[in-house]
């Protein structure tokens, strides 16, 4: 893989070990395939669980090629079952049919999927309770007008307190017909944002599927993830696989032939996002380990940039999606703009608990600038003129941002708290004279995503007598470099790599017994979110 | 209310623990400044007036510095992370893991925040501080402990100190002194020291081990007049220079004695530089008050926007896990724009062992009603009790009262840092009302002309509304919780906890359940140390003068499920959810009358009890509806949280009290007439 990028600034030779050891950073966009028309098998296949266990389960798989993937940049497939289901990307007004074979086990009887929030047109299969199912081996065909952007839920209309909750879930993200003008050129919000700008200039893809999430200027979006929401409960998976195994070979619609799995009391040990656990969860996209369960939760994000989250509640329980670090403004529910009366400004609540609930979807707008902090985040350091990244300027745009310049690091720097230190005595080569002391680091447990110092970013990290890999052209001093030499994180975990060096956040359930794993912890619903500076380049190709 | 002694196997836990923590394996510490960058001033000990943004400008240091205009002042509070117990309200004792107070004591202990400025956390505790206290001590100043076991103190009028437990005055240096003589000619004296001091001209030093004052010896607090100089080459009369290095040097003088002997290599003569405050604190106190201390909730926490609040946590081990050597953390709920290293996830910052102090540093975000707890282990640590509510209060209640409430949020636009412009910035809500200037005032009244010192609040908001329309007469924090039993139970007793069986008996509002949510002041159990503790010092009764509004700042941290509370009787008014207001980017405020909300956990909403006219019509409904002398209640409807493990009666229920006054503070432990 290919997540890190080094920038010449910090070109330094250790550095060049790092993705040995970053096996497992990947980041991840929205991946999916495009239409608009679709051709899915539900089948069967075991999840891996990170608790060792292998999960008898039903999911989507792509019927033969897609037509397409998105977004361009990414390598998606889709070869075989999946939990979640591929997610289709369509555009407001195509015309999108769904074929879907039924290649569940006979016993399990028929199938079909439901899209709520569009009108549906069913043909053929067999009649169900909600629509036209599929029965086992045979096919059904449903056709709709994508009319609303945003993101959607799809899952099995048939038997849904057992079928969705063996797997047969999915979204649908419909992208705007019309972005809105401002939005192609940086972000009008945050005047004169520039973000794409920025990307450009420190060679980022873009992975976005869209550049505004709705036909609204206020909904532009410089990065998205999607998160699909949904518990399970091992038992019903056990007891499914049991009756299949013993009715393997029966004829469908015979007596008989279906099964009878008790679906209450309901008693799930594993609480999954995008059908993985912390920390399969931060494992790339499309990891050959997880073969059913290609999407990941793994964000990551510059400071200033507009990052949509798209959510999805897919199991049958409410769950408090905790997003550290700062608020989400909600943009829609179900496809639909929360707006004030005047029709264009925003309206949806502010939320730093984003409720998923059963079946339905919002669209989100999370970012971090570090406004406010009262501290410089980066320890700038402006008397140091041997180090030009300690001592970079920060001008204040109309909003008191540093965006003049796409190509600094410091790009989007909150400005007001420029140079201002955080601590009262001199820490590494970070100016003293702050209101705080950060005690000896021996009476500290340092997590595996701490870089070592309060700063944010490699440069950052160093000057702040961190450990660091040697640097050839930062720190002030020889003397400084030698002692801060090393590769280590005070962990010696490299979750968050010497060349990355970002402020993480959890990013979880807050029903905090949904943060385990089959009663241990840490593991279900849970991911690190990170704010990485510019000079690390977000990679979302796995 | 039932009580059992904790059987004495435990107790040997505990002196065994005790013996383990020596105090030199400890790093324990508390930062409270007295002024700052943000907040240059000597004194910051109370919040001025909002006359308009802080005036910045760049310094010499090139950073942004306030030059006039300088709003808020700074807060300080100290907590214990360790272990403690509670009482359910049918009677079972429950161990936790908790934070405590550390600071505020008697502030907490009557339901109140324990949130201090410096000149109430920087003083030193007028007497030894006992295991327990400020049961303890309050308890004996009423004469009604330990011999009346049913007779809580109800008040803590006995016990009314408020600083950081443990400080003391810091001996920054002390040096043996070489040689120490006043020679044969006036009045100077000249010290000769084994190892430099670090004294300037003017400094005080303490001469000790000297034999006594003047004329006896050389005791006592001196000015320096000069220091770190070379002797004289032609030498002072009846004085020796034994050729130290110029900071080993150092003169002051005795006015009223000459001549007084010379001291050479005593073993009992020292120079000292005087004891100071400066964050040293005696870990023993800390242990004695700390230990097995904890509360439920956690200690609460408010402050004003434009403070900046240092936050301590200080680990003292949990006695009864000693197997355990779990750290602690604080994550303060919703901060927006949180730095990770303050963010308090052990898994991206740092994590607080056994034996250490760690100050949080947080300048004060929006207005809004956030919390805080533990980050370690969340599912065990948060069900097992670590948690705790914070609030923010608005910069518009110190809008002077000679201003509209819109002047004044229109000058929080002229500050980026205070602007909320929703053209720029999508994550605020406190935008400028869509109405305009309604004409409402603001209610702060300087005490002097100036209108920059203290001054009194009459009245009282919830968020930057600009338009009054957050306006309260009482606040009540109100904490959701639940405990599992059995989960307490494993938690202090060394087995594997499971926490997919977890399901919770006891339902909580500020750690306790109906009836014990009305029961006044604090609630104390006896834990396994042999000594009381207010481990519930929170009550719930809501007091609302007739016809008023109550603030209810309700967090939810439930581990398990969501949970409903209803009002029975008055409406609430939700105006703001998850420390925002509740108001769209136009300006149009989205509040909405209700009479029930539902929170998951990790969350919090603001709702008046709005116990006045507003929309009741033309004929009013305070006087017949709501009139003084009535009771109404909070409950949840979701009645199988109406239980006490197995009493089918009490649980998520407390009771709301129409009074003709409240008097006695806007919050807990006020008096309903």
């Amino acid at each position: 893989m290919r997540a890190t990028k080094m920038t010449k600034s910090i070109l330094i030779a250790p550095l060049f070990l790092a993705p040995l050891f970053l096996a497992a950073v990947a980041h991840a966009a929205v991946p999916g395939i495009t239409g608009p028309t679709f051709n899915l098998t539900a089948q069967t296949a075991f999840l891996n669980q990170p608790d060792g266990s292998s999960v008898y389960a039903w999911g989507y798989g792509c019927n033969g090629n897609p037509t397409g993937t998105a977004p361009a940049a990414l390598t998606v497939t889709c070869p075989s079952m999946q939990v979640p289901g591929p997610t289709m990307i369509v555009t407001e007004g195509q015309t999108v049919t769904v074929n879907l074979l039924n290649g569940l086990p006979a016993a399990a009887g028929n199938t079909s999927i439901l899209f709520p929030g569009f009108v549906v047109t069913a043909s053929g299969g067999v009649q169900g309770l909600l629509t036209q199912e599929a029965a086992p081996a045979g096919t059904v065909t449903y056709t709709f007008v994508a009319n609303s952007p945003g993101t959607h839920a799809y899952y099995s209309g048939t038997q849904g307190d057992l079928q969705v909750d063996m797997g047969l879930y999915g979204a649908v993200v419909v992208l705007p017909a019309t972005i809105p003008a401002a939005c192609s050129a940086g972000l009008p919000t945050t005047a004169p944002g520039n973000n794409a700008a920025a990307k450009t200039a420190w060679g980022e893809s873009d992975f976005r599927l869209a550049a505004a999430a709705f036909d609204n200027p206020k909904s532009c979006y410089d990065r998205e993830y999607l998160f699909q929401w949904s518990e399970m409960d091992a038992n019903i998976h056990k007891t499914a696989l049991a009756q299949v195994t013993a009715l393997n070979g029966c004829t469908a619609g015979a007596p008989g032939c279906s099964l009878n799995v008790p679906t209450e009391p309901y008693h799930p040990a594993y609480f999954l996002i995008n059908g993985r656990s912390m920390p399969d969860l931060m494992d790339a996209n499309f990891a050959a380990e997880y073969p059913h369960q290609p999407y990941n939760g793994n964000p990551h994000m510059h400071p200033g940039e507009m990052t949509l989250v798209r959510t999805i509640g897919q199991g049958r329980w409410q769950h408090p999606f905790h997003e550290h670090a700062n608020h989400v403004r909600i943009l829609a529910r179900d496809g639909n703009m929360q707006l004030a009366p005047d029709g264009t400004d925003l309206a949806g609540l502010l939320m730093f608990n984003t409720d998923t609930t059963p079946g339905e979807s919002f669209d989100g707008i999370f970012y971090f600038t570090g406004r406010g902090l009262n501290w410089d985040p980066y320890g700038h350091h402006p008397g140091d003129t041997s180090d030009p990244l300690g001592s970079l300027s920060c001008t204040a745009d109309a909003n008191g941002y540093n965006t003049g310049a796409p190509t600094a690091v410091n790009y989007y720097e909150w400005c007001q708290d420029h140079n201002k230190p955080l601590e009262v005595a001199p820490n590494g080569d970070v100016a003293a004279g702050g209101p705080a002391t950060l005690p000896n680091p021996n009476i500290f447990t340092n997590g595996a995503w701490y870089g070592g110092t309060p700063y944010l970013g490699p440069d950052a990290t160093l000057r702040g007598g961190g450990t660091q890999a040697c640097a050839s052209t930062t720190g002030s001093t020889a003397a400084n470099q030698a002692s801060t030499c090393s590769d280590l994180q005070p962990s010696n975990i490299q979750a968050n790599p010497a060349s990355e060096r970002g402020w993480a956040y959890m990013w979880h359930s807050h029903n905090e017994r949904e943060i385990t794993t089959n009663n241990v912890f840490p593991g279900g619903m849970l991911m690190m979110m990170l704010v990485d500076t510019r000079e690390f380049v977000i990679d979302e190709s796995q | 209310m039932t009580r059992r002694n904790m059987s004495t196997a435990w107790l040997v836990v505990v002196l065994v623990c005790l013996a383990a923590l020596s105090a030199n394996a400890q790093s324990f510490r508390v930062q409270c400044p007295t002024s700052t960058i943000t907040h240059p001033s000597l004194n910051n000990n109370a919040e001025p007036a909002y006359t308009g943004p802080t005036t910045l400008a760049l310094n010499a240091n090139q950073f942004y510095a306030p030059t006039a205009n300088v709003n808020g002042a700074i807060k300080c509070q100290q907590v214990s992370g360790g272990d403690g117990y509670s009482t359910m309200a049918n009677g079972v004792q429950t161990f936790m893991f908790s934070f405590g107070p550390l600071s505020g004591l008697a502030d907490i202990a009557n339901g109140q925040p324990g949130t201090e400025f410096p000149s109430v956390f920087n003083t030193v505790a007028p007497q030894i501080l006992l295991p327990g206290d400020p049961a303890t001590t309050d308890g004996i100043a009423a004469n009604t402990w330990p011999t009346s076991w049913g007779g809580f103190p109800l008040s803590t009028a006995g016990f009314t100190w408020n600083g950081a437990v443990g400080l003391e005055p810091d001996i920054a240096n002390l040096v043996s002194i070489y040689d120490i003589s006043q020679g044969t000619s006036g009045n100077a004296v000249y010290v000769q020291l084994n190892a430099p001091l670090g004294l300037t001209t003017g400094a005080s030093v303490i001469i000790s081990g000297t034999g006594g004052a003047p004329p006896a010896g050389y005791d006592g607090t001196w000015t320096v007049t000069a220091a770190n100089f070379v002797f004289p080459t032609a030498g002072i009369p009846g004085v020796t220079n034994y050729a130290f290095t110029p900071n080993f040097n150092f003169t002051f003088t005795i006015p009223t004695a000459t001549g007084l002997p010379d001291i050479l290599e005593s073993q009992t003569a020292t120079a000292a530089t005087p004891p100071v405050l400066d964050g040293h604190v005696d870990p023993r106190q800390i242990m004695d008050i700390g230990v097995m201390n904890g509360n439920i909730p956690a200690p609460l926490v408010a402050f004003d926007e434009d403070d900046e609040m240092f936050l301590t946590l200080t680990n003292v081990g949990m006695i009864m896990r000693p197997d355990l050597f779990e750290q602690h953390t604080i994550h303060f709920h919703g901060y927006p724009n949180a730095s990770s290293v303050y963010d308090g996830v052990p898994d991206a910052s740092v994590a607080i062992n056994i034996g250490g102090s760690f100050t949080y540093y947080y300048l004060a975000p929006d207005a809004g009603t956030y919390f805080w707890h533990c980050h370690i282990t969340p599912p065990e640590h948060l069900q097992m009790g670590m948690v705790g509510q914070l609030y923010v209060r608005p910069r518009q209640n110190r809008v002077p009262i000679t201003k509209t409430l819109y002047q004044g949020l229109v000058e929080q636009q002229l500050d980026l840092r205070t602007a909320c412009n929703p053209s720029a910035d999508i994550l605020c809500s406190a935008t400028l009302p869509a109405g305009g200037d309604n004409g409402q005032k603001g209610g702060f009244v300087c005490t002097n002309a100036l209108c920059t010192g203290s001054g009194t609040v009459t009245k009282m908001f919830t968020y930057n509304d600009g338009d009054g329309s957050t306006a309260y007469d009482v606040e009540y924090p109100l904490q959701i919780h639940g405990f599992d039993p059995n989960f307490h139970f494993v938690g202090m007793t060394f087995n594997p906890e499971m926490f997919v069986d977890m399901k919770d008996k006891f339902f909580l509002l500020n750690g306790r359940s109906y009836p014990d949510t009305v029961t006044p002041g604090p609630m104390a159990t006896q834990s396994s140390d042999g000594r009381v503790h207010y481990g519930q010092p929170m009550p719930a009764i809501i007091n609302i003068p007739a016809g008023g509004r109550a603030l209810l700042r309700i967090a939810d941290l439930d581990v398990s499920e969501y949970q409903t509370l209803a009002s029975l009787g008055v409406p609430m008014k939700e105006v703001g959810f998850n420390a925002k207001l509740l108001r769209d980017q136009e300006g149009n405020n989205q509040a909405f009358y209700t009479n029930s909300i539902t929170l998951g956990g990790g969350e919090s909403l603001d709702v008046l009890l709005d116990a006045s006219d507003a929309g009741c019509g033309s004929t009013g409904c305070a006087a017949t509806l709501y009139p003084a002398g009535s009771t109404f209640y909070l409950y949840t409807p979701n009645l199988d949280h109406l239980s006490n493990d197995q009493e089918n009666f009490g649980g998520l229920m407390t009771e709301v009290h129409i009074c003709a006054s409240v008097t006695g503070g806007n919050t807990y432990g006020n008096t309903c007439n």
